[in-house]
């Protein structure tokens, strides 16, 4: 089978000359179709800068990335973005903030009102529709952005850090609710995350980034079965994988 | 519904005034201190009167206080609004063409270290003593502070909502109208109200320099007729003018951005 997403030699550096900052790569890798997979790394590893050059958002120094075949060589739009500070404008209810993506690729919003009810009510949020972003708790508004990044229904999606500000409880729900989804529709996901658990617990597989530059050392295939609740994550296995990335990161002299 | 409405309207002004009457009793005692203060000391009344004395001149010389009123208001107005038709479109401009930001844009700070009301007399030599300088003088005033506050909005977007919109693959004028233009209101209206304050100071001081009307023209006819009574009256109507303006622009904020965090109530 293909690979939908294709890493080939691809690094990012910043800046030029003695002050250029060596950010991310080289870096080879393949994602296939279905796969959630995410990229686990502390901050400022480059994980974020090897998600914008996935989106066509920033463009790498070297090497070549594919998606579906096709160089990315500008911003793709048949993907879903959830960046790490949530897009929502004050502007805009949440309804509203759904709709502008709509609007922004030029799709009447009334021709999709199911669809944003859908949305909206497959995380929770149909009782808010008409609230404003300041109006929301943190999880709500992430939960709103997640609708916003998706409503589009792309078949690829690119979360960065979309739980990182939340406390843990209510990361715990959304992480559930985003497996749940990714059970039923099976798009494919990259998740950026700084969270072993986070990762384990929600992937096929995880790529373990090394502390700047960022590249991609080890890959952990997670054999563990979905959906992974509390069961699974109080498993032997499921803390095996733990203790093993955390020996990773041991090694980098990261904790 | 209406009843509770104005109970809702009615408790909000009583709650307003339990919380300011600190302020109240401090604006009441400041007013009798000046009205007691010139006969505790026994200034002379040519050169500072008590408030009472203010409101009773200031009454029987009305009609002319509000029509110099009207004349200084219409100088601000067409001044402020002909400023806020050219900066804003200027200051997009400035903030979108490289070419602009590295030419006009340094000259319009350069020029903004001028203190605009310097022209004033100039102005009023090349142009006469009627509305026009005025007008230019209030215009000058207010285009800076306006022009730099809108290329500071355009400017500051914020790299995910640049982002997004590219990830959107809209275009540039959809991206502006849907993104940018809302995204840049606060810091417009930033600027909109820094002029608004400035504006009568500008018409004020131009009047000074050479007019035969407005209020301007008044306070000066007046003092130096030794009727500090009339100045304050003067002052007042100007103050009046000043506040009109920016509580107009205020309210304009509180209509195009209701959803800003400076305007915003929160829902109970």
């Amino acid at each position: 089978m293909n690979p939908l997403i294709e890493l080939s030699g691809v690094k990012k550096v910043f800046g030029s000359g003695a002050a250029a900052v060596h950010a991310f790569g080289p870096v080879d890798q393949a994602i296939a179709e279905g796969e959630f997979v995410s990229l686990l790394g502390p901050s400022g590893c480059g994980k974020s800068t090897l998600m914008l050059m996935i989106a066509g958002l920033l463009e790498p120094s070297e090497g070549r990335i594919t998606l579906a075949g096709r160089e990315v060589t500008g911003p793709q739009t048949d993907i879903g973005i959830m960046f790490q500070d949530n897009t929502l404008v004050p502007w805009r209810t949440v309804r509203g903030n759904v709709e502008l993506q709509l609007e922004m690729r030029g799709i009447q919003p009334a021709s999709r009102k199911e669809a944003v009810d859908a949305i909206l009510r497959s995380v929770h949020l149909e009782d808010f529709a008409e609230r404003f972003p300041y109006e929301l708790s943190g999880g709500m508004q992430q939960r709103a952005a997640f609708c916003q990044a998706m409503i589009h229904g792309p078949q690829t999606m690119l979360l960065d850090e979309p739980l990182g500000k939340l406390d843990a409880m209510t990361r715990e729900r959304i992480r559930s609710d985003l497996q749940s989804l990714w059970m039923q529709e099976r798009p494919t996901v990259i998740f950026v995350t700084h969270s072993i658990e986070e990762a384990i617990q929600l992937s096929t597989r995880v790529a373990v980034i090394t502390p700047r530059p960022g590249t991609i050392d080890t890959v952990i295939p997670i054999d563990l079965p979905f959906p992974r609740d509390f069961d699974v994550k109080n498993s032997p296995e499921f803390v095996g994988y733990v203790r093993d990335t955390q020996e990773i990161f041991r090694g980098y002299g990261v904790i | 519904m209406a009843s509770s409405e104005t109970m809702g309207v009615l408790a909000r002004l009583q709650a307003r005034l339990i919380q300011s009457w600190m302020f109240i009793a401090f604006f009441i005692g400041f007013f009798l201190f000046w009205e007691w203060s010139i006969v505790l000391f026994d200034i002379p009344r040519f050169i500072l009167t008590p408030p009472s004395v203010i409101v009773e001149k200031g009454w029987a010389d009305l009609d002319r206080l509000i029509y110099y009123t009207y004349v200084t208001g219409l100088e601000t107005v067409l001044g402020y609004v002909i400023a806020v038709i050219l900066a804003l479109p200027l200051g997009l401009a400035i903030a979108f063409s490289t070419i602009l930001r590295r030419t006009l844009y340094p000259f319009i700070v350069c020029i903004e270290m001028v203190p605009k009301i310097a022209f004033a007399p100039l102005f009023i030599s090349w142009l006469g003593f009627g509305l026009l300088p005025k007008v230019i003088i209030v215009f000058l005033v207010c285009f800076f502070p306006i022009v730099l506050n809108a290329i500071l909005a355009f400017n500051s977007l914020s790299e995910e909502l640049s982002r997004f919109s590219r990830s959107t693959g809209a275009g540039a004028i959809r991206t502006f109208f849907k993104i940018r233009l809302p995204a840049a209101m606060p810091q417009c209206f930033v600027g909109f109200k820094y002029a608004a304050i400035n504006a009568t100071v500008g018409a004020a001081i131009a009047e000074f320099i050479g007019s035969d009307e407005g209020l301007g023209f008044y306070i000066q006819i007046v003092t130096g007729n030794m009727r500090p009574d009339l100045a304050f009256a003067g002052i007042f109507f100007l103050t009046l003018l000043g506040l009109a303006l920016f509580g107009c622009v205020t309210l304009a904020e509180r209509l195009l951005i209701p959803w800003h965090i400076s305007v915003r109530r929160t829902r109970s």
